[in-house]
């Protein structure tokens, strides 16, 4: 169900100030050339708003235009990000961005000033306005579209200055580039220690946490990685099987690509495990002793495992970016598609297709993990994109927390961002050549079971397209780094851990000492605490939720099964494994027919924003 | 239910029965024959329904099932359904439908609902009809509110086979006497059963109060008058006894033409402006009539051109606009996609499914048609024009728009008596000749269109999209759509109101049926549009109407500022019609498809907990109110259909869960084992089990 459009989704009435009286002190504001009479004031109220570090380039007064009702208010570009700033509204210091008006420069896709009815000029970085722009169009590649209509009568230069302000700011930004100071503030204001809102997954504790959890007893925690020595790629701990020794393991993953061998993803309370590795290293000729401990690794003590090819019937990263961008061009407002060749032009995308496959091939496994209690390892030969994908999806699938606001973040958190997905690479920081929204495809397949199954997930689909528009928001490293390891490099926080090499379960450090780095998850960097309540399904089903009475973050051994209220007669209750059997065929078996996936919900976007 | 039956008396024997589903071979049948028949299960009879031929020992495929699953019982033919019996009762006994026709069971199929019949012979399958020189293995029933029906006569004797197969060929595919419909032989048996609901309130607009009382309330009394010229059908058979037309017009007008060329009025606005329609005068080549027409025509136009009326915006709908045969192209490749013999079939038509969608041109026609509507409420809302809809007969594309009209304009239209009664108003009395639309009698298959399916699915795009607009769900039109083809009602069984008052009346009376008359024929497959009409109006009215242009920049400003806009559930409604907007109407279309099943989800399992909350706020309520008056009241739990919401299907309450089968097809390769192969090998087959735990 789609509750209108994007451009209402959030909207909430900008929080009214009263009208600022006397100076509070201009800042460092660099205004060039700006027109004194009305500008002083403003610009001190505009300076109130920026970043630490963040310098307001150009503005000027403009309309915002295709969404009722108009507002009136200002445009401004500053080195970080575009910006509009409706009139009297003030931003609120607790959430620096605001998630409907900034467009961070990295973020805008596409820039056209307009003038007259006929007048378009494409301004790529580094081009020259050939007009005084009337009207200017920013497509963001989260397809927002923002349209400002400047204010003629004497303003037009600085009409011009902005939009060639934001033309050169564009040109100068790289996409690892992230608003520094915000974490630096943020972080500040927590004074002492700061909880991460959710375990980032970057501490021995936080795994070994999770690995009770899911009550996984035949596992431990692997520090082997603490270094980075192993793969750079992984993450500095995972899990293993109790039985194989570090030394095994540093030897068996030397076989694997990039060094990333069999790891648990997930644990079934049946009994069965979800693994992840890359591909065989072709080079590598192991001895037999190694391929004893790759075999018993993958194997991890059960008497027969299946291998999945995880690249099979799933689309190419070039197949992903191709239909993601067809996606793009054909939400775009002025897409050319006519009304009664929609059907069609978005089968030609093949994104749902593919979306289709992904839910399938999920499926599939998921019932092998949960009915048949068998385990699964999934492999892909970089292990870095669709393995994280599918193994998320049958998490989805199988385990209710998962379904849950902190276990759904946990999941990503510990699937995506610290399994070692290259977003940078794959959001196109690093050229174009490898780009491939593999994350934003998964998002798009949790949004068709939100769909199919609305009182399963405690989170909505607001929180989704929070979390979609958030992968452009460079305000932490979450999505702007390739690795945990580059990510941990830049929050400074690997000294703490190679200086004092402790063997065994390292202690977390202090919390006085430690400067916990700000992750996506922190959402009111973005969000104001109304939009955030907004992230809550109101009609997810409490008897869905694995423990509701109970304090969120002590989710304990599954116990999903009783609050299901199982269908008498259709179910013979022999054993645990028949009744996943019937939790999986009953309930989440997810729907990959055409007729069951649904118009994607940022599909829509660019036509409801029009 | 019907069709499931009650054990017959005889020798009601509660021995455990033997299972007749699945893998029984030939030789057992033999065996069990006997069995058989002595635990015959009862047909259900309406009142005057007759048993035309039977056969036993069918077997009955659990659809979804590619497989030989099936059921074995008897098949029924009556002169008012075909029905199947099951002897295996143990797959009756659980309460699987959560919705119950009264009249219809799950394995009963009216004559009327009988689509196309196809035969099996030597894995081929063929369109029956007409005589047979060699009978099937395999009947395949295609009805037209989209379920399928296969039954295996492998085991059945020949001679049964022949008999049922070609009474159930002659009884729903010969074209039919109007006096041979079901209905009349029900009206006269259960004569005595009907009881009028005091509760139901729904206007018929079969007396000149109604009309009043319509006009009234639309407050169009003013300039508008009811009149009962027609009153006994004598000036013209097409229209109804009563009707509005504008005050200053003479009466005789009426006669003048039978009715044609006459502005009858619909409805009218708050601001005053009217909707109005009227049908075409006759085509005539001789210029002397041409010339009366024209004077006629003059005159008639004077009439409602003057003040009080407001200008007249006249809507050619039988040009430029939608064909009935287009119409009726689009559905019958639309409805293809929806009838399905196997799972097999579903997924192969899965991977190209939305071009399918598009390429039927159904959800097209669909968005057009709301189009329009939204373009004449513009003119009557923002321009404050009279609308003028004009069709040869005014009875097809002017019902469906003057009620799309009426319901995105009336808030009253939405609810579920003024529902009822706009479809009584523009539908029945308007004279949509729904004995031929829907091809009762069998009698002409091109003048077979789904007008008011059409109608129906329109209605459906509003409700998806504003369901809080309404007071009626989706269910109400499904099962709306569904009574098109159940014979025991007369509204939608006639061409015109006259057909059915002659023919209800004289049956009634039991008087010697005098022949029927047969409608005028209306072939919708006219080479050239009206000229003389259109040339009539174009000339006068091009000079008052914008040109289109113009018209497309208003209807675009009227559409866009009403979406931006915060809804009135109780104003002015309009649909989107963007191309993503236009959709399926799932629950008609895919209810019986098992693969398109989503059990415990859908939009059921929001309004599912939506209703428990309200149940919950409501015991709240009756908590506090029993504290205050410190009184112990009864615990009363209402039994709520919609509890359990995990069991409930997207397409609720359609869906049968035991036909549920979730088998993921598991892609042999890719797939690598490693362990023990045989192990895993065995594992596979328990697989394709998983089903039917």
């Amino acid at each position: 169900m789609w509750w209108g459009g994007r451009g209402q989704s959030f909207n909430i009435a900008p929080q009214k100030e009263e009208p600022e009286m006397g100076l509070s002190g201009p800042k460092s504001v660099q205004e060039s050339r700006m027109p004194e009479p009305r500008s002083r004031r403003l610009s001190s109220c505009l300076a109130s708003g920026c970043l630490p570090g963040e310098q307001i380039l150009a503005w000027a007064p403009g309309v915002r235009k295709g969404l009722e009702p108009e507002m009136s208010g200002t445009l401004i570009c500053t080195n970080l990000r575009v910006t509009f700033q409706p009139c009297g509204w003030q931003r609120n210091q607790d959430t620096p961005l605001s998630s409907e008006y900034d467009f961070a420069l990295v973020n805008i896709g596409r820039l056209e000033a307009v003038s007259g009815l006929s007048r378009v000029q494409l301004l790529r970085p580094g081009s020259l306005l050939k007009f005084i722009p009337e009207e200017i169009l920013i497509h963001g590649r989260d397809f927002r579209l923002l349209r400002i209509a400047f204010e003629a009568g004497g303003l037009e230069p600085q009409a011009f200055q902005v939009t060639m302000a934001i033309v050169q700011a564009r040109a100068q930004s790289s996409q690892a580039q992230q608003y520094l100071g915000i974490t630096l503030s943020k972080a500040g204001q927590g004074s002492g220690s700061r909880k991460p809102p959710i375990p980032l997954m970057e501490t021995a504790e936080d795994w070994e946490t999770e690995r009770n959890k899911q009550g996984a007893r035949g596992w431990r925690v692997s520090t082997v990685n603490e270094r980075f020595d192993v793969a750079t790629s992984l993450p500095r701990y995972f899990w293993v099987p109790n039985r194989i020794l570090d030394s095994e393991i540093r030897r068996a993953f030397g076989h694997f690509h990039q060094g990333r061998g069999p790891r648990l993803s997930w644990h079934h309370p049946g009994g069965s495990d979800l693994l992840r590795c890359g591909g065989f290293y072709t080079a590598s000729d192991p001895n037999k002793e190694d391929i004893r401990a790759v075999e018993s690794m993958l194997q991890a003590g059960h008497s027969d495992v299946v291998l999945v090819d995880s690249m099979d019937e799933l689309p190419s990263l070039a197949d992903v970016q191709l239909a993601h961008l067809r996606l793009r061009a054909l939400c775009l407002p002025d897409s050319s598609v006519a009304d009664d060749k929609w059907l069609s032009a978005l089968e030609g995308t093949r994104w749902l297709d593919y979306v289709r496959a992904c839910l399938r091939k999920a499926s599939d496994i998921s019932v092998l993990v949960t009915a048949r209690v068998r385990s699964v390892i999934l492999q892909e030969r970089g292990d870095r994109d669709l393995n994280g994908l599918l193994s998320s999806l049958v998490q989805l699938l199988s385990a209710p927390e998962a379904r849950t606001l902190f276990g759904f973040q946990s999941l990503v958190q510990r699937e995506w961002v610290a399994a070692g997905h290259p977003f940078l690479t794959r959001l196109g920081g690093t050229g174009a050549s490898e780009e491939s929204p593999v994350f934003l495809l998964f998002l798009d397949c949790v949004w068709q079971l939100l769909q199919q199954f609305p009182a399963d997930f405690e989170f909505s689909e607001f929180f989704l397209l929070a979390l979609h528009d958030s992968v452009r928001v460079p305000d932490t490293l979450t999505f702007l780094r390739n690795t945990p390891w580059e990510r941990g490099k830049q929050s400074g926080q690997l000294n703490s851990y190679t200086q004092v090499y402790t063997p065994g379960y390292s202690q977390p450090p202090a919390g006085n000492s430690f400067n916990p780095q700000l992750s996506v998850w922190d959402w009111d960097l973005r969000y104001s605490s109304a939009q955030i309540l907004q992230f809550q399904n109101p009609g997810y089903d409490l008897e869905q939720c694995p423990d509701s009475w109970l304090p969120r973050l002590q989710v304990k051994c599954l116990n999903f099964l009783n609050s299901l209220d199982f269908p008498t007669g259709s179910c013979c209750q022999t054993g645990r494994s028949e009744r996943h059997n019937v939790l999986s065929s009953l309930g989440k078996a997810p729907h990959y027919s055409s007729a069951a996936v649904t118009y994607s919900p940022w599909l829509s976007l660019g036509r409801q924003m029009s | 239910m019907l069709g499931k039956g009650v054990v017959g008396g005889g020798g009601g024997t509660k021995a455990p029965k033997p299972s007749f589903v699945s893998y029984v071979r030939p030789e057992e049948i033999h065996t069990n024959e006997k069995e058989v028949t002595e635990k015959e299960v009862t047909l259900h009879l309406l009142p005057g329904e007759q048993v035309l031929c039977e056969a036993s020992t069918v077997l009955k495929y659990v659809q979804e099932d590619s497989s030989q699953h099936g059921v074995y019982g008897r098949l029924v033919c009556t002169d008012f359904k075909i029905a199947f019996l099951g002897d295996d009762e143990s797959t009756l006994d659980n309460d699987e439908t959560q919705f119950k026709n009264k009249v219809i069971g799950e394995n009963d199929i009216t004559l009327h609902c009988v689509d196309q019949i196809y035969g099996v012979f030597d894995e081929k399958k063929k369109t029956l009809f007409g005589q047979l020189k060699k009978y099937p293995e395999k009947l395949i029933i295609h009805c037209k509110d989209l379920r399928v029906f296969q039954f295996c006569l492998r085991y059945t004797k020949e001679e049964e086979v022949k008999r049922i197969v070609s009474g159930i060929i002659h009884h729903t595919q010969a074209p039919k006497l109007l006096k041979r419909l079901f209905l009349f032989s029900y009206a006269t048996a259960a004569q005595n059963n009907t009881v009028t609901d005091p509760k139901n309130h729904t206007v018929m607009f079969d007396s000149l109060k109604d009309w009043c009382w319509e006009l009234e309330r639309t407050k169009g009394n003013m300039k508008y008058k009811a009149v009962s010229v027609n009153e006994d059908y004598e000036v013209c058979e097409r229209l109804p006894a009563y009707f509005v037309v504008p005050t200053p017009l003479p009466e005789e007008n009426v006669q003048r033409f039978q009715g044609h060329g006459i502005p009858i009025w619909c409805w009218s606005c708050h601001n005053g402006s009217a909707l109005l329609k009227m049908s075409a005068l006759p085509k005539e080549q001789d210029d002397g009539i041409l010339q009366i027409q024209k004077s006629f025509f003059d005159r008639i136009y004077k009439t409602i051109h003057r003040p009080p009326y407001e200008i007249v915006k006249t809507e050619d709908l039988s040009s430029n606009f939608l064909s009935l045969q287009e119409i009726q192209t689009a559905y019958s490749k639309f409805k293809q996609l929806f009838l399905i013999d196997n799972s097999t079939e579903f997924w192969d038509t899965d991977i190209k499914w939305f071009s399918l969608l598009e390429s039927s041109s159904w959800l097209d026609i669909i968005r057009r048609c709301l189009k329009k509507a939204i373009e004449i409420t513009e003119c009557m809302e923002a321009q404050n024009m009279n609308v003028l809809l004009l069709e040869e007969n005014a009875s097809d594309l002017c019902c469906l728009i003057s009620s799309l009209v009426q319901l995105m304009m009336d808030p009253h239209c939405r609810t579920r008596i003024g529902f009822q009664s706009l479809i009584q108003k523009e539908w029945v009395m308007g004279g949509h000749c729904f004995l031929d639309r829907c091809n009762h009698l069998r009698q002409n298959d091109k003048e077979e269109v789904p007008v008011f399916l059409l109608f129906l699915d329109c209605v459906w795009q509003l409700v998806h999209q504003h369901p809080p607009a309404f007071e009626f769900t989706e269910t109400y039109l499904t099962v709306l759509s569904d009574s098109l083809y159940i014979p025991i009602f007369s509204t939608f069984f006639f061409n015109s109101p006259h057909q059915k008052d002659t023919n209800m009346h004289q049956r009634q009376l039991s008087l010697p049926l005098t022949q029927s008359k047969s409608s005028p024929k209306r072939g919708f497959f006219r080479e050239e549009t009206d000229h003389l009409i259109k040339n009539l109006l174009g000339k006068r009215i091009s000079k008052l109407i914008n040109s289109s242009d113009e018209l497309q920049d208003n209807f675009r400003e009227f559409y866009d500022t009403w979406h931006s806009k915060p809804t009135d559930y109780h104003g002015l409604l309009l649909p989107h019609i963007e191309g993503p907007e236009i959709k399926v109407w799932a629950q008609r279309y895919l209810r019986w498809i098992p693969e398109a099943q989503i059990l415990g989800g859908g939009r059921v399992a929001t309004m599912s907990k939506l209703l428990e909350m309200m149940e919950e706020v409501q015991s709240l309520q009756e908590k506090i109110d029993e504290r205050h008056h410190s009184q112990q009241a009864p615990q009363a739990e209402a039994p709520c259909l919609l509890r359990n919401s995990a069991r409930l299907s997207s397409l609720f309450p359609f869906a049968l869960l035991q036909r549920h089968s979730s088998k993921p097809v598991l892609p042999t390769s890719g797939w690598k084992a490693l362990g023990d192969e045989d192990d895993l090998a065995k594992q596979e087959d328990e697989f394709v089990d998983l089903g039917d735990v």
